[in-house]
């Protein structure tokens, strides 16, 4: 546990010589994992992980150094150590906290470390059984359960000190089918800011079981999808990977900040179809990229990016928005203590719209059907992204005809944004681990089914 | 308490709760970075951090669990973890505690200069590169990202089988990624370096490898879709031969995810493809004198001249298959479990300049970066499909630059249509290398 007096010495130490803020965030972190495959438990683990990160800002710059040593010795030491890097002026400060605990939002009624290994290779087991019962082409059924409880503290001159828990529980469920000579797979991985009655009520075991095999089986029987430019239908749930990577990482302060964003000083214009609202929003209740505070503190927000096409907002954290001469909008996330935090996005979605999703396939013409999104990647500074369709179908003058496997979509992100010109009315969130520079994170994606007019689908 | 004591501890009370065996993996590490932009530095981290991974037999299972504190609570944590995960194994294989080797290879991996080198000398380093960068061509006026990154770790491997090895190492590593502007036109270019002594860092070099991409991608266009002869640049190679190297993997194979489950004694690749795992090369960030479960490292060959040798084996897949362990016990970190991997793998260099290797394509296209590799690889089935950036060849030589094209095929037949390899190594972040190769045909798509 960090303990008041220790924190106000070491945010002294931290400051002085010169540094005109600092910040400590201590975690404490239990998790466990148990891997199935095939019906048997492969490995579990159990681990903690511990320590805390002091970061020290003067002006536009700062300093991150983080260590295991919580003990008020070690903290103060690791905050001398910033506080050498960042300045050389001598400054007595006399910080005194006030402590308090975040508001939750997210009720947890079943702690994730209290389930016994017997529950959740129980899980495991089930969803095995559900995927194998798909079809006999189905070789090999992997299944991953995490769970996670992380207890961490923050606290900053401003008096802030504040501790929050944060619950995970996640299943994945990888399906591999295979005919002898060519293997495919399929994947579910729900999860939420939950505990173990996640699965009482939330993710259906055996649906997010089937739902994979029967990605590997359909993959399985696909012949590889043809490349070159052409209209794309994506489908609601994971399709917001497209939002998330095209549009998403170019709204964090992270790039807009130093100017590395296709979208710096766009604010109040229009950057996407009048047809696109885009939101960000960590305040849903038990939602995976979810919060009670942010990584700096500051309570989490819901946040409209786009509004009708036309730039509302940025994604914030307070060294941008010292940058950016503009306020935190409790968006600044990291991996856990080893990371310093920046901004990144919670639950991002596109809003549902007014099509019907019949006529926007039927009036699609000749296009590729993107049912199930992989992941993908972009560069912010250029708008380049690409991402894979692990699930996709040919349309055929407005009929969807057969499945294509190896499917990729490539592009940039201010055009996409411009082309979309069909948005569904069924607006669903899957969830993902979004990497980027402070760390691989929860984050859910979601959108309803949209489509863009034209996009380069790489194939063979 | 202090690591000894802990040890000490942890063992005692791991033998009264009815393990057979068990080891701890301790890990040290200190890392430095720091970015800089606009001459100012932007970022600063300075790290240190520990970590005890404990693994024990109980039963025949091994239970496997970690700390980064190292007090009472830890050790109990630990030890009930461990025996609770143990009791849940329902995988029947053998599970290995290892004694230990006679000898242990030296391998070169630390260098006291390194550790030497003050903030100061690295920020004013990473000042240089960045400088260097906006100093080269007058459309290249803003650097992405510039960064310098030390890192020093220890690792020891202690069990109560009478094991207790340890090693340490360090690299220095530059990068570099700029924007070029022409127009309305921005591109990107990178470049990096990772090295185990300060004195082969060339930051002019850095500079102007990400400068050139940059610039070189600018007016890119894309290309009509279809099949094309490809050379793949020696870091895109290597990045597809570390995307898919688990299909080298026993334990992958064992398990039905790869296709090469027992396919030892065949070819499965081109005649001039010879593939290598040497633990052993210290230009590999991952080289070490033993494995991840204490055997002592050597070079194996994986795939020579295009025949299959053996895949790679850890204790458990080798005892499985009635073979020897290639020493390719893989523990990435020391709360991961033991696994399969490879430590310093490589395709083996051909005779050809990458000129040579252009002469030969004629006509085709030159890749020379890919995306989506995370996402757009199917480690299973082989297949990708990848964004991509890169250049035509036209008539034996480099033409102009393309970008938002994509690059797709499937690893195992690519192996097949391997033409020609390259006649230089470099390895990067990476623990995969190889060199540029010649490749018979790729799907394109582009306009």
């Amino acid at each position: 546990m960090l303990v008041k007096n220790s924190a106000e010495r070491a945010l002294s130490a931290a400051v002085a010589t010169g540094g005109d803020f600092a910040e400590i965030f201590y975690e404490d972190t239990k998790s466990s994992s148990l891997t199935m495959i095939n019906d048997q438990t492969e490995n579990a683990t159990i681990s903690r992980a511990h320590g805390a990160g002091i970061r020290v800002y003067k002006g536009f710059q700062s300093v991150y150094v983080h260590t295991n040593d919580t003990t008020e010795q070690g903290l103060i030491r690791a905050a001398a150590q910033a506080a050498s890097a960042i300045g050389n002026e001598t400054v007595a400060a006399d910080i005194r906290l006030t402590g308090s605990i975040a508001a939750n939002i997210h009720p947890i009624k079943i702690m994730p470390m209290d389930v016994s290994g017997q529950k959740r290779a129980c899980v495991c087991h089930s969803a095995t059984a559900s995927a194998q019962s798909v079809s006999s082409d189905i070789r090999q059924v992997r299944v991953l359960l995490m769970g996670k409880e992380s207890d961490i503290t923050i606290a900053n001159p401003d008096g802030l000190f504040i501790g929050d828990t944060r619950v995970y529980t996640r299943l994945s469920v990888t399906a591999l089918a295979s005919n002898g000579s060519e293997n495919q797979t399929g994947s579910s991985n729900p999860g939420a800011m939950m505990g173990f009655e996640l699965f009482d009520t939330r993710v259906d075991v055996d649906k997010a079981a089937r739902d994979a095999a029967k990605t590997a089986v359909t993959m399985l029987n696909a012949e590889p999808c043809r490349g070159g430019v052409m209209p794309v239908v994506i489908d609601n749930g994971f399709g917001g990977v497209i939002f998330h990577e095209a549009c998403g990482h170019s709204l964090e302060a992270t790039s807009v900040a130093i100017g590395m964003s296709e979208f710096s000083g766009r604010l109040g214009q229009k950057i996407a179809s009048e047809k696109v609202t885009a939101i960000d929003d960590g305040t849903i209740p038990n939602e995976w990229g979810s919060l009670n505070i942010d990584d700096e503190g500051t309570p989490t927000t819901r946040l409209v990016l786009i509004e009708n096409g036309v730039l509302k907002n940025y994604m914030i954290d307070r060294l941008n928005g010292r940058r950016m001469g503009m306020p935190v909008t409790g968006s600044a996330r990291r991996q856990d203590y080893t990371f310093a935090p920046t901004s990144r996005m919670r639950n991002t979605f596109i809003a549902a719209g007014t099509d019907e999703e019949s006529e926007i396939i039927s009036t699609a013409g000749d296009a590729l059907y993107a049912k199930k999104m992989g992941g993908g990647s972009v560069n912010p500074a250029t708008g380049e992204f690409n991402f894979a369709v692990q699930e996709g179908y040919i349309i055929r003058a407005g009929q969807i005809d057969r499945p294509v496997r190896g499917a990729t979509l490539v592009g940039k992100g201010s055009e996409i944004l411009l082309k979309i010109d069909r948005v569904g009315r069924d607006m669903k969130m899957a969830q993902g681990m979004c990497g980027s520079r402070s760390g691989s994170i929860p984050t859910n994606v979601g959108q309803p089914m949209i489509r863009v007019t034209d996009i380069t689908v790489g194939g063979r | 308490m202090d690591v000894e004591t802990f040890i000490r501890q942890l063992f005692d009370r791991a033998a009264s709760e009815g393990f057979e065996a068990c080891e701890a993996d301790l890990r040290m590490e200190e890392s430095f970075t720091v970015g800089v932009r606009e001459g100012e530095i932007s970022d600063y981290s300075v790290s240190s951090s520990q970590g005890l991974g404990f693994r024990g037999l109980v039963n025949g299972k091994m239970g496997y669990a970690s700390t980064q504190v190292f007090d009472d609570e830890a050790v109990s944590l630990l030890v009930t973890g461990a025996k609770e995960n143990a009791s849940l194994i329902e995988n029947a294989d053998t599970q290995f505690i290892y004694q230990g080797d006679e000898a242990y290879p030296q391998v070169d991996i630390y260098n006291s200069a390194v550790d030497a080198l003050t903030s100061s000398e690295k920020i004013e380093l990473a000042k240089s590169l960045e400088k260097a960068c906006l100093s080269i061509d007058p459309r290249v006026t803003r650097c992405q990202q510039v960064q310098l990154m030390t890192e020093s770790s220890s690792r020891r491997l202690v069990n109560t089988r009478g094991l207790d090895v340890a090693y340490r190492g360090n690299t220095i590593g530059v990068y570099a990624s700029v924007l070029a502007h022409e127009g309305a036109d921005v591109t990107r270019g990178s470049s990096f370096a990772l090295l185990r002594d300060p004195a082969q860092l060339d930051i002019e070099h850095v500079a102007r490898e990400a400068v050139e991409e940059a610039i070189h991608y600018l007016q890119a266009s894309q290309v009509s879709s279809g099949e094309y002869p490809v050379v793949l640049r020696y870091d895109v190679a290597s990045a597809l031969l570390n995307t898919f190297s688990e299909i080298f993997s026993a334990d992958a194979a064992q398990k039905g995810m790869s296709l090469y489950k027992g396919r030892e004694g065949e070819a499965i690749a081109a005649p001039c493809v010879s593939i290598v795992d040497d633990p052993l090369n210290p230009e590999s960030p991952d080289a070490a004198p033993f494995d991840g479960e204490g055997v002592a490292t050597r070079r194996t060959d994986l795939v020579k001249d295009g025949v299959l040798k053996t895949l790679m084996h850890n204790l458990r897949t080798a005892g499985k298959q009635g073979v020897c362990t290639t020493a390719n016990a893989s523990k990435r970190s020391y709360d991961s479990p033991v696994g399969v991997g490879a430590r310093g793998m490589y395709v083996v260099p051909g005779a050809e300049s990458l000129d040579q290797l252009l002469k030969r394509c004629g006509q085709g296209v030159f890749i020379t970066d890919v995306q989506g590799l995370h996402s757009g690889a199917n480690q299973i089935s082989g297949d990708f499909s990848l964004g991509a950036k890169g250049f035509t060849i036209e008539n034996g030589a480099i033409g102009r630059p393309l970008s938002q094209i994509t690059v797709a095929g499937n690893f195992y037949q690519l192996l097949r249509s391997v033409k020609a390899v390259g006649n230089e190594l470099k390895f990067g972040f990476s623990r995969v290398a190889s060199p540029d190769l010649l490749i018979d045909s790729l799907s394109i798509a582009g306009k």
